[in-house]
């Protein structure tokens, strides 16, 4: 490992200015987690680390309107919270499975966000929950889709100098739930082979939605779903995403389109799995065939949509996952 | 065995607290005084020619003391099983592991640096990574001087009449299987300080397993390197786990050795963990052709299995691994008639060597997968076919292994009952069951000329005991069996007992940690040797009582008078009145046990081991049809161990084995595409983490081996030898399908899945 100096400023300013005095030669680093792990394979040579841990700015978490989350907000912290276990549960989901607990306790999202590696587990969610990238940078903050944020493989709509200083997201009626499932091959300190996440708002006239009697509690969606079946319940809103199955996590946009508007049913998530594999464009690499990454899309799509109309359905059982640890 | 007092009892390891503390040296903590830091240049190709190999700029690189490649190797120095290894490679690298140069320098940074700075220029040659393509007549030959890829072991065991017993077979299950390469993953990774003193003794600070052949090899290399009738001391740090990858010699030991000898300082070399998954040995993989017959009455009748292993480009002792493959092969249930051929191929992939099982998990994995198959042709269950051909105590195997205590039956019966077999098998759910069985070596194994173990023991002044022994603790903890073995006998607390393990210039001869031997032979001597040095405490103390010797007995390191307790004295007391009186003696005892074992003669016939365990797994999976996944929902081990001399270590060794066998069963694998490796680091290969440790039942079979110390046998590698074959068996059983090539990952079963549904993946 290479020398480089350490500087800790204890704003964003400071930090953007020491970044534009670096001569190009700064790295903003957060967590860590990447940065250190691409100097020790000589990916990278910095001649000076912008630690961005101790400015106050970027570990905001706020709820007032919306959820809005600074970039320094750490997986564990995000993953403890319990606003976003009810509301955004898909980020629960996501940064839950990121790593290790010593990873998750040190790893920022907004680094997670930046590394912008195909396979990042928070990508994915903050698609689906219609995230805005908010950018610091010398002349004042601007927002950007997080769908137009990222750009490619580690390439994102950051300028240089710029900070990413957080994610801002919508409130969400009371009608909506999220899901996003990470498909491994271990339990724990994996890269998904790929990830899917949903966001669905259900829309029933008349009565509100929600389970009625003791059999709902134990029961599976799947079954719950259809004894639904005559109170037609529609898809009022949907979002599905995808990671690892192009160059650039991604919205299944023609899936999405096939679903808004429609009495939901299992038989339709399982047409809407489909028309998302055909969205996708999944290479083989040695974490995983295309063929297979391809078929699991499928079946991870209409399984995230039925975790999250259950998180509707039922409330109750969202603090999610069943281990927490 | 009642009134045992530490044998039999849940004590923790001795060296549990030094570990837990971080206390304890491992070789990465070492520091020597003068020490340098080594590093080496692999090649960058699997098959090349080296057409430059420029040193300059690394040898003037400020802190760097020497830079050395193939031509500083002297007098052509090669090592190895079949001395085909040079440890840097000249002229020609034959796979991406080969080391073509290294330094040593000041620090690690700079070592690192240098290595970066040397300029090589290579022209790539085509190379062979299919053993079946290199078998073949007219394949480019690995090693040109050889006239064949296939090494020049003719492994081969026929007893009876397979033809014969073929066509008198009612039914016959033949099928093709194949293993992957998998790698030890030891938490410490390889490493060594090679030193010498003014008087070319050599210092090898090590973590082998194996420190008195390591010291034999070292002798001889020194010879090569023209420095005759030297000493060689083998300093053990303490071992973050071996698996077998620590049983041979390698380049990077002799490398430093080099080093230290052109530099005159001591020099260390440790891997980082991407070396330790590109420069170590893996488990060899397997192709294997397997057929099994047996008659209406599900009664065995014949097993032939022809088995390619890719040996690599060099060759290890673990070219030896269809010895132990025999094992199962010629013995695991009654087969009358048997016929075993192996060839060991040279290919440009790594070369593979000693991994715990040694080549049974591969054998076991085609005999128990084929196993199920010809039950279900013959139409009876699983369990039964294994009840009507398992191993009992009194048989003579065809490899003429005579077969002592044998718990065989006995582990099938509670894999059976704690598995809930008759109600969870053929549901048709997605949820399944399976079993295997498996025999290894209990009582050691005469692969090498001795078979044996020495152990020193002496008594201070104070009653403390010193056990000065062979044998290697790599965190099986022969430490703490050892020391209660002697406990036992001495009748002294376990905390007056000091275990000397780890020093070649102290400690007597041992073959090393392989065979599932330790407890066993390891055992046995400190066994004789407490018993001598009892002997000897209760000659003195009759004496001192005034009482015949059979009437004494010590416990809690009192020596008294069993017919009058009143008579009593303390040990140290005992040696204070020998070693303080005219005449004055120390007491010392020494016991060398070679265990009355047998090489194999021409033939592979003889009794390898003086007893055999015995084993049997029981899992329930539940598959998930959509994705291929598969769910680990109860899994039994149950281990015939003789006795359990400590059960806490015992049900570790089942869980550590359990666990690398599920592993190996359906996640990891080393990913080689024409001679490089993919994944080799742990996020790409999938060792299982600790959330994916499934529901795990160790259950003891104590089936008392009269030859074991106080009834033992081995349990370090049984763990996970019928791992493999019993989960395919259970997920053969869930849905249908079954899986032939190891790792069983999702994607083989979802296309299996499809397949059988028609449906083209």
């Amino acid at each position: 490992m290479g020398s480089f100096e350490y500087l800790r400023p204890a704003s964003i300013s400071e930090a953007i200015a020491l970044m534009e005095g670096s001569g190009g030669r700064g790295v903003y680093i957060a967590g860590g987690t990447d940065v250190m792990v691409l100097i020790r394979q000589k990916k990278i040579f910095p001649g000076c680390l912008i630690s961005l841990r101790n400015i106050g700015d970027l570990a905001y978490l706020n709820t007032a309107s919306g959820l809005a989350i600074g970039s320094a907000v750490t997986h564990n912290a995000i993953a403890k919270n319990e606003f976003i276990q009810k509301k955004y549960t898909a980020l629960t989901d996501a940064t839950n499975k990121v790593g290790s607990l010593q990873i998750r306790n040190v790893a920022t999202m907004g680094g997670n966000i930046c590394n912008a590696a195909p396979s990042a587990d928070t990508a994915c969610p903050l698609l689906v929950l219609d995230a805005q990238a908010v950018i610091a940078g010398k002349d004042g903050d601007r927002k950007v889709p997080i769908d137009d944020f990222f750009l490619g493989p580690n390439k994102v709509a950051l300028k240089p100098g710029e900070i990413l200083k957080g994610f801002a997201m919508p409130a969400f009626n009371g009608r909506t739930g999220s899901a996003y499932i990470k498909h491994t091959r271990r339990q724990a300190m994996d890269l998904p082979m790929l990830g899917v996440a949903a966001r669905i708002t259900i829309r029933i006239d008349g009565d509100e939605i929600g389970c009625k009697d003791a059999l709902c509690t134990i029961d599976n969606i799947s079954n719950i779903l259809r004894r639904f079946e005559d109170e037609k319940l529609v898809c009022e809103d949907i979002r599905i995403a995808m990671g690892v199955v192009a160059p650039r996590p991604m919205r299944a946009k023609k899936a999405e389109e096939a679903l808004k508007g429609k009495v939901i049913s299992e038989a339709l998530f399982e047409e809407i799995g489909e028309i998302a594999a055909s969205e996708c464009q999944p290479r083989d690499s040695i974490r995983g065939e295309a063929w297979y990454r391809r078929d699991m899309v499928k079946v991870l799509t209409r399984r995230a949509i039925l975790r999250a109309v259950d998180r509707v359905i039922r409330p109750d059982d969202m603090i999610w996952p069943e281990r927490l640890w | 065995m009642d009134g045992l007092k530490f044998v039999g009892k849940r004590i923790p390891k001795k060296d549990a607290p030094l570990k837990a503390t971080g206390e304890a040296i491992y070789i990465q903590d070492l520091k020597v005084p003068g020490m340098l830091y080594g590093k080496i240049l692999y090649s960058k190709y699997p098959h090349a020619k080296i057409l430059k190999l420029d040193i300059s700029k690394a040898s003037a690189l400020p802190g760097v003391k020497a830079v050395i490649t193939g031509g500083d190797v002297p007098n052509n120095f090669k090592f190895g099983f079949l001395k085909d290894n040079p440890p840097l490679k000249s002229g020609k690298v034959l796979s991406t592991r080969d080391e073509i140069a290294a330094v040593a320098a000041v620090s690690q940074e700079i070592a690192e640096e240098a290595i970066d700075l040397i300029d090589v220029e290579y022209e790539e040659l085509p190379g062979i990574f299919d053993p079946i393509e290199a078998m073949k007549e007219g394949a480019a030959l690995v090693h040109e001087e050889f006239p064949s890829n296939v090494l020049k072991m003719p492994w081969k065991f026929v007893h009876g009449d397979v033809e014969a017993a073929k066509k008198e077979s009612a039914f016959i299950a033949e099928d093709t299987f194949s293993t992957q390469w998998v790698t030890h993953c030891c938490l410490g990774t390889s490493g060594c300080v090679a030193s010498f003193d003014v008087g070319n003794t050599l210092t090898m600070y090590s973590n082998t397993q194996i420190p008195s052949l390591a010291q034999g090899d070292f002798l001889e290399a020194l010879k090569a390197f023209g420095l005759k009738n030297k000493r060689v001391r083998i300093i053990q740090t303490v071992i973050g786990g071996g698996f077998g990858s620590k049983l041979d010699t390698y380049a990077y030991e002799y490398i430093a050795i080099l080093l230290a000898l052109k530099t005159r300082r001591p020099v260390k070399i440790v891997f980082s963990r991407e070396e330790e998954f590109l420069a170590t040995s893996p488990r060899q993989p397997t192709i294997t052709k397997i057929s099994q017959g047996c008659d209406k009455d599900g009664k065995l009748t014949f097993r032939e299995m022809a088995m390619v292993l890719d040996n690599g480009a060099y060759t290890s002792w673990g070219a030896t691994t269809p010895s132990v493959m025999m094992v199962p092969i010629s013995s695991l249930y009654k087969v009358p008639n048997i016929k075993y051929t192996a060839k060991c191929v040279y290919t440009n992939n790594t070369y593979s060597q000693a991994f715990r099982g040694y080549g049974n998990p591969q054998a076991t994995f085609a005999i128990e997968s084929c196993l199920d198959q010809l039950a279900e042709k013959a139409g009876i269950d699983p369990v039964e076919i294994r009840r009507i051909n398992a191993n009992e105590s009194g048989e003579v195997t065809p490899q003429n292994f005579r077969i002592t205590s044998c718990g065989m039956k006995d582990c099938i019966e509670e894999v059976v009952k704690r598995l809930d077999w008759k109600n969870k098998c053929k549901r048709g759910n997605g949820k399944g069951v399976g079993m295997a069985s498996l025999i290894h070596v209990g009582g050691a194994a005469r692969v090498y000329k001795s078979d044996g173990c020495g152990t020193i023991i002496k008594v201070d002044d104070n009653g403390k005991v010193d056990v000065i022994t062979g044998a290697s603790e790599i965190g099986q903890g022969s430490d703490t069996i050892i020391a209660q073995i002697v406990a036992e006998v001495l009748g002294i607390p376990m905390d007056d007992i000091n275990v000397i393990n780890n020093d070649t210039d102290v400690c007597p001869w041992d073959v090393g940690a392989h065979a599932s031997r330790t407890t066993f032979v390891a055992g046995n001597s400190a066994l004789g040797a407490a018993q001598k040095i009892k002997a000897q405490i209760m000659e003195i103390a009759a004496k001192n009582l005034g009482e015949p010797v059979d009437a004494l007995d010590m416990q809690d390191g009192i020596i008294f008078s069993k017919n009058d307790k009143e008579k009593s004295i303390p040990l140290g007391k005992v040696l204070r009145k020998a070693h303080y009186s005219l005449g004055g003696r120390m007491l010392v005892a020494e016991h060398f046990y070679d265990p009355p074992n047998e090489n194999f003669d021409q033939t592979f016939r003889g009794n390898l081991s003086v007893s055999y365990a015995y084993g049997a797994h029981g899992v329930e999976v539940e598959v998930d049809r959509e994705t291929g996944q598969v769910k680990i929902l109860n899994y039994i081990a149950a281990h015939d161990v003789g006795k359990a001399i400590n059960p806490m270590l015992l049900e570790g060794q089942i869980y550590g084995g359990g666990l690398q066998g599920i592993g190996y069963a359906l996640g990891e694998r080393m990913i080689y595409d024409k001679g490089y490796l993919k994944n080799g680091n742990f996020l790409d290969y999938k060792m299982p983490t600790v959330r994916d440790v499934p529901p795990v039942q160790a259950v003891i079979v104590e089936s008392d081996e009269q030859a074991g110390p106080f009834g033992a046998k081995g349990i370090g590698e049984p763990g996970l030898v019928p791992t493999a074959p019993a989960i395919a068996n259970a997920i053969y059983d869930a849905v249908g399908v079954r899986i032939k090539d190891l790792p069983i990952t999702p994607e083989k079963i979802l296309r299996a899945l499809k397949e059988k549904e028609g449906q083209k993946a």
